[in-house]
């Protein structure tokens, strides 16, 4: 009877044992390992913006199209650019005889006796013929940014990248620098994983990471690639006169802020289709071991 | 294995529908040791059914989230 008892209470002790143990191994797996579920794919997005000002002439490209560097985007209107370039064009032409005729002067000047010209007329002379030439120059460099004006007007794509919120039609108005589309460049995709700070010290730079698309089924290889190591203070906005305005609030329940991690993605099969913005879940692997155990071995 | 799964297109995670099954489950074996008579043999039997139960669905969402 005595022994009975005994097996009783040693195996009912010994499934409780067990039932600790792995809810404390789930515990730590799902808890304090270093993986997140609010994930993005981000791309480098370049905003396109003509160079200089003028009617849109013509679109060369459709939304979401796949373009190359150098590609034509779309045309500014050319003329007035063309007429600019004319203008500048006889402008050096101009200039271009007056030094001319400065020249000349200065050189007829130079070989008078100096009973006829006076020296300081001689020097005059010298010194306007080189004013002239200086304003030929600079005659000569109105032109090449005219040609580089009557260039621009030419819009090209700056990657290889596709087409993304084509807002721009035969007829607007491009302004120069304010930007007329967007292009995501091609090879450029990576993740941004938003961990809470508590994992923070679980991931290292380096480490293997597995990146869950929910647009896809296939997990994608990465490593982290970068910590960053701001992010902006929520309680502590500057109020006016620059001084501080402490939100003099203490939360009971307290949530881990987010730290975005960047992870590179390794290889991207021709199956998957990045889409920057969407959502992914990422797992990296633990550090082995702490490194200053590392450094001493 | 993906870590969440789609509940009428609202994404969950995967520990829910394994928490939800480990449950079934776990109906199913109470009736049966208790059919069997192995709560007559156990010392605490609802600290026993507890451990039953959190020792099934750990195992489970450790084999989950592999």
């Amino acid at each position: 009877m005595k022994l009975q008892v005994v097996v009783r209470f040693v195996f009912t002790i010994a499934i409780f044992a067990t039932a600790i143990f792995t809810g404390k191994k789930l515990w730590d797996r799902y808890m304090d390992s270093p993986w997140t579920r609010d994930a993005k794919v981000r791309a480098d997005v370049v905003n396109v913006a003509a160079d200089v000002s003028g009617l849109v002439d013509r679109v060369a490209v459709k939304d979401n199209q796949l373009v190359h560097k150098g590609d034509l985007l779309f045309v500014i209107d050319r003329e007035r650019y063309a007429l600019a370039l004319s203008q500048a064009k006889a402008r050096l032409s101009a200039s271009r005889a007056q030094m001319g005729m400065k020249q000349q002067e200065a050189e007829r000047r130079a070989r008078v006796d100096v009973a006829v010209v006076s020296v300081e007329n001689r020097e005059n002379a010298r010194s306007q013929a080189d004013a002239a030439e200086a304003a030929c120059q600079e005659a000569a460099v109105a032109v090449e940014t005219a040609e580089l004006n009557l260039k621009r007007t030419e819009v090209r794509s700056p990657v290889d990248g596709y087409i993304a919120n084509l807002n721009v039609h035969r007829g607007d108005f491009a302004s120069a620098g304010a930007a007329k589309l967007a292009i995501v460049d091609k090879n450029s995709f990576w993740v941004y994983g938003y961990f809470e700070e508590t994992k923070i010290r679980l991931l290292h730079v380096g480490a293997p990471v597995e990146i869950r698309l929910l647009a896809s089924d296939r997990p994608l290889k990465g490593h982290v690639e970068s910590l960053a190591r701001g992010i902006s203070d929520h309680d502590n906005p500057v109020g006016r006169e620059l001084l501080s305005d402490v939100n003099p609030i203490f939360n009971w329940v307290r949530l881990a802020q987010r730290v975005p991690v960047r992870i590179a993605i390794d290889n991207v099969p021709k199956s998957v289709q990045l889409v920057a913005g969407t959502t992914c879940t990422v797992i990296a692997k633990p550090r082995p071991s702490p490194p200053y155990r590392q450094a001493t071995m | 294995m993906p870590r969440e799964i789609a509940i009428l297109d609202a994404l969950v995670p995967n520990l829910l529908p394994v928490f939800l099954a480990s449950v079934v489950v776990h109906v199913v074996l109470d009736r049966v040791m208790a059919w069997c008579g192995v709560y007559r043999h156990v010392w605490h039997p609802p600290l026993f059914r507890l451990s039953c139960f959190v020792c099934m669905f750990s195992a489970c969402g450790l084999l989950v989230l592999r």
